[in-house]
């Protein structure tokens, strides 16, 4: 690039280039510090003695460890059917999102009679929305109101990730192959099931994560369309736990639960050291998938930047 | 019948990508067309016994009373000045980390640090609005003891309506920096080392290399998200702006998104005015999203479709 003029300095440049690296290094050790620390302050709170905790003497190391905030959760009937119905929620709702994501995005990746109309068809969704109520209204009509089935199909393809996934295909999976498997007599299904999937690994995990992750973190749908308890995901029982403002007496859902437990004293504390332990197990699935997952990234980001 | 006749053949030969295609456009036609057919809703007056068909036309009603309402100027401002101030705030943050970390020495730590910056991105917005209820507290919360061993008074933060912005915004770029810096990495990493290579050889220090090479590269990124994050200023963060809502905070946490929620679901009954706010917002985003659009196609970037 002509844009690069470097002027001649006298200076060694070795000694600019050790102070740079010097204040970069600083500088992440502070974003580190700023990233890593709130997470680690719930870590190590979730292990901590109540007391210590309400005290402020939980700030570098557990203090008194113990497990009953986490044996609390594990107790806790209400948070764990809605953890199960999250787990439930998110692989079937991920399974059927990558499926009919991946078998459409082949389409789209191929020549067709009407695919410029199809194209628009998705991307205006991405546009222009009908708006929660008229969504709301609809659904009610259409008896899906209060249905685990919503929680499953709602959502369920997201135009962006259709068109990263449209993107891969076409620019990864070479069209002479579907020639050559076109003369061996394979037509479009016996080409996507045996070709294309086996192929789109990469995409399909990315897909996996990002579909995966934002079911087990949606909030709101639960919030707006579940009225039984039962059918709670978990987001909306966690919120019931940790998110709200500590009102006093049997308005705080986590002394409810400790109810006979002991004296209100002694519930307050309980109830302060699992709030910490529910966001821990509450997190765990999605973090796992992340780390699990993570080096299939950067290149899933990038695709969704080309052009489509 | 010449028309028809070539649809048959595009059907006969393409029928299996129309197969295909069909759940996607199904699910899309329930979850997204459908409700564009129900705004209809916001000019009419909503009876749940009539249904959204027999319920009575009331015109621009709905419209002109929210904007002659207390709080159209309250949720516009709210909503616009959230958006506002945390592109202003949040949008440099990921470039410069994305420099910065291109400069890193040392793969390992470099590799731990992006999984680290990426980590908090994948937390639930219920996850964070807890820790900033749990570590803000008045009586339990880790800050305000703090604050009182250097001294200070316990504040209550999430009922103060002046921290709200800060917390939000804080909280955003904490939990997103990170996570929106792998575009401006992955543009980093696609330019040709040998410019760097020759820098060196002329003998460039690293800052220099960033002004005359990173910088120049990330500039055709840095105005595309720019020009598109300026189409969303109207949008709204419902999850966790409702989330972080609280009696105290509510001059400054309502804007659209949880306005309607709570007028239309919530509180239930406001059907048809609550609709009509939606609308309104939806229809601003769209015309400005495909202005935007356009001046990014005119400016010969990258236009979003």
């Amino acid at each position: 690039m002509n844009a690069v003029k470097i002027k001649e300095r006298s200076i060694s440049r070795t000694k600019k280039d050790v102070t740079f690296d010097i204040v970069n290094g600083i500088i992440w050790f502070a974003v580190l510090l700023a990233v890593l620390y709130p997470l680690w302050l719930v870590l190590i709170a979730s292990v901590s003695d109540a007391e210590a905790i309400i005290g402020g003497k939980v700030f570098l190391w557990p203090v008194d460890p113990s497990f009953s905030g986490y044996r609390a959760v594990f107790q806790h009937q209400e948070f764990m059917r809605s953890f199960l119905n999250s787990i439930f929620y998110t692989v079937a709702g991920t399974s059927l999102s990558v499926i009919v994501t991946m078998m459409a995005a082949y389409a789209l990746s191929r020549k067709f009679a009407g695919k410029k109309a199809v194209t628009l068809y998705f991307l205006f969704t991405m546009f222009f929305t009908g708006g929660l109520i008229p969504q709301f209204l609809m659904n009610m009509q259409l008896g899906l109101y209060n249905t685990m089935t919503l929680m499953i199909i709602i959502n369920c393809v997201s135009v962006w990730n259709l068109m990263i996934t449209r993107t891969f295909i076409s620019t990864s999976i070479p069209n002479e192959l579907y020639e050559a498997a076109a003369i061996d007599g394979a037509n479009h299904f016996t080409y996507f099931f045996r070709v294309i999937l086996p192929l789109s690994g990469t995409i399909i995990a990315v897909l996996c994560v990002f579909y995966g992750v934002a079911r087990w973190n949606d909030y709101f749908t639960g919030l707006v369309y579940i009225r039984d308890d039962w059918k709670m995901p978990m987001q909306t029982i966690l919120r019931r736990l940790v998110a709200s403002l500590e009102r006093s007496g049997s308005a705080d859902a986590m002394l409810d639960f400790f109810g006979d437990a002991a004296s209100r004293a002694e519930r307050l504390r309980l109830a302060e050291v699992t709030k910490y332990s529910a966001i821990v197990v509450s997190s765990i699935p999605v973090v796992g998938l992340y780390i699990g997952m993570q080096r299939f990234f950067v290149k899933g980001v990038t695709l969704g930047s080309l052009k489509g | 019948m010449c028309l028809l006749e070539r649809i048959g053949r595009a059907v006969k030969r393409d029928w299996q990508l129309y197969v295909l295609l069909l759940p996607a456009i199904a699910l899309v036609f329930i979850f997204c067309y459908l409700p564009m057919y129900g705004i209809q809703i916001a000019f009419r007056d909503f009876r749940a016994v009539q249904g959204i068909i027999g319920s009575p036309w009331v015109g621009l009603k709905h419209f002109t009373d929210f904007i002659n309402s207390f709080y159209f100027g309250r949720l516009l401002s709210n909503t616009f000045l959230l958006n506002f101030l945390g592109l202003l705030w949040g949008f440099p943050f990921p470039i410069i980390m994305a420099i910065l970390l291109n400069q890193m020495r040392g793969k390992r730590f470099k590799r731990f640090t992006q999984t680290s910056i990426y980590l908090p991105n994948f937390l639930s917005p219920v996850v964070i609005a807890g820790m900033l209820f749990l570590f803000l507290s008045p009586s339990t919360g880790l800050v305000n003891r703090a604050i009182e061993a250097f001294g200070g008074q316990p504040t209550h933060f999430m009922l103060e309506e002046s921290w709200f912005r800060s917390l939000f915004i804080g909280s955003e770029i904490w939990q997103r920096a990170g996570w929106n810096s792998i575009l401006y990495i992955a543009a980093l990493t696609a330019i040709d080392q040998g410019l760097y290579e020759a820098a060196t050889m002329d003998g460039a220090t690293k800052f220099q290399k960033i002004i005359h090479i990173d910088i120049p590269h990330l500039i055709p990124i840095i105005v595309m998200l720019l020009i598109l994050n300026c189409g969303a200023l109207l949008t709204s963060n419902t999850d966790k702006a409702y989330l972080m809502q609280t009696a105290g905070n509510i001059p400054r946490s309502d804007i659209i998104g949880v306005y309607v929620y709570r007028m239309g679901l919530l509180r239930g009954g406001m059907f048809s005015y609550t609709a009509a706010i939606g609308l309104f917002t939806n229809v601003i985003n769209f015309v400005t999203i495909i202005t935007v659009n356009w001046i990014c196609r005119r400016l010969g970037e990258t236009s979003l479709f």
